[in-house]
């Protein structure tokens, strides 16, 4: 038993170690085969890409948070749609009041997420940062 | 300004670099980047009638830290000389450029005493490996110039040549 507990241990390991050895692998290929600098005319390999044209401003700008909570706010749905799977397998099995009074009172206090969200103004589709420049 | 030494990697063996070379020339990436009516040509290269994915360098990349071949395919005017010499500074090493017309070998019908507005050659900015005239050239002209590319790249040729009647 300790024996074949061990053997299992090792199985995760050299997984693991095979899937790293996977991911970092083609980077220390590309480090050792790969020229260590390339021609250039202008030195500006480490220029942003931008088509050939000068970049104009920061590729790091700060984007508007809207979308960010509007999602947050589908994952209350969300949780909402997964739980609700399991009551509609065993709904009606004992008793249907019971199981219907249940459902209420949990889809209420999930509804209670989206009417806060609500009241804070997630829904208005307003902008609430600006960029930098 | 710039420079055109090349460190070389840290492991170099021979037969590793004849198959790394092998591996390269059978799949040469082009840069999305074509500055006159000679891309026309270049798109039609790519598209199915000619195909270039027969010689696997269909894959047209978007990004120049992506690509292994810059075909200069057209007119570079002085004002876009900058953009491509930046676009040649950013591939990274193994590159190659093909000129694609006359416009980028020599400047092309542009060239006369006088004119102000256009680089005469693309070999002006940077090494060129490969010349492909025509005005424009047909997309089998293109073909034929990948094919010397490769043969370059790996010093044997992988197709037979085209006999002239």
């Amino acid at each position: 038993m300790e024996q074949q507990s061990l053997l299992d241990l090792l199985y995760v390991a050299a997984f693991f170690l095979g899937g790293l050895g996977f991911a970092v692998g083609p980077f220390i290929i590309a480090l050792l085969l790969a020229p260590r600098s390339t021609r250039n005319t202008q030195q500006k390999t480490a220029q942003l890409i931008e088509c050939g044209m000068e970049p104009i401003g920061d590729a790091w700008i700060r984007f508007g948070v809207v979308y960010y909570l509007y999602a947050l706010m589908f994952l209350a749905f969300a949780v909402d749609i997964l739980y609700l799977f399991p009551v509609a397998l065993v709904y009606n099995r004992v008793f249907a009041i019971r199981d219907f009074i249940e459902i209420v009172i949990f889809v209420g206090i999930l509804a209670l997420a989206v009417v806060y969200a609500w009241n804070k103004g997630v829904f208005q589709w307003e902008r609430k940062t600006y960029s930098h420049r | 300004m710039g420079t055109q030494n090349l460190q070389p990697p840290v492991v170099q063996f021979a037969q590793l670099d004849k198959l790394l070379a092998l591996g390269r020339a059978n799949s040469l990436w082009p840069m999305t980047f074509g500055l006159a009516c000679c891309a026309i040509e270049m798109m039609a290269t790519g598209a199915s009638r000619f195909d270039l994915a027969r010689f696997g360098a269909e894959v047209f990349r978007p990004s120049p830290r992506q690509c292994d071949v810059m075909i200069v395919a057209g007119t570079i005017s002085k004002k876009m000389a900058p953009a491509v010499e930046t676009l040649y500074d950013q591939m990274p090493e193994p590159k190659w450029v093909i000129a694609m017309g006359n416009c980028a070998i020599s400047g092309g019908p542009f060239v006369f005493d006088g004119q102000y507005g256009i680089v005469e050659g693309a070999d002006k900015l940077f090494p060129v490996d490969v010349f492909i005239p025509g005005c424009p050239p047909r997309p089998e002209a293109l073909i034929e110039g990948i094919l010397e590319l490769e043969e370059k790249v790996t010093g044997s040729r992988r197709f037979p040549r085209v006999e002239v009647a």
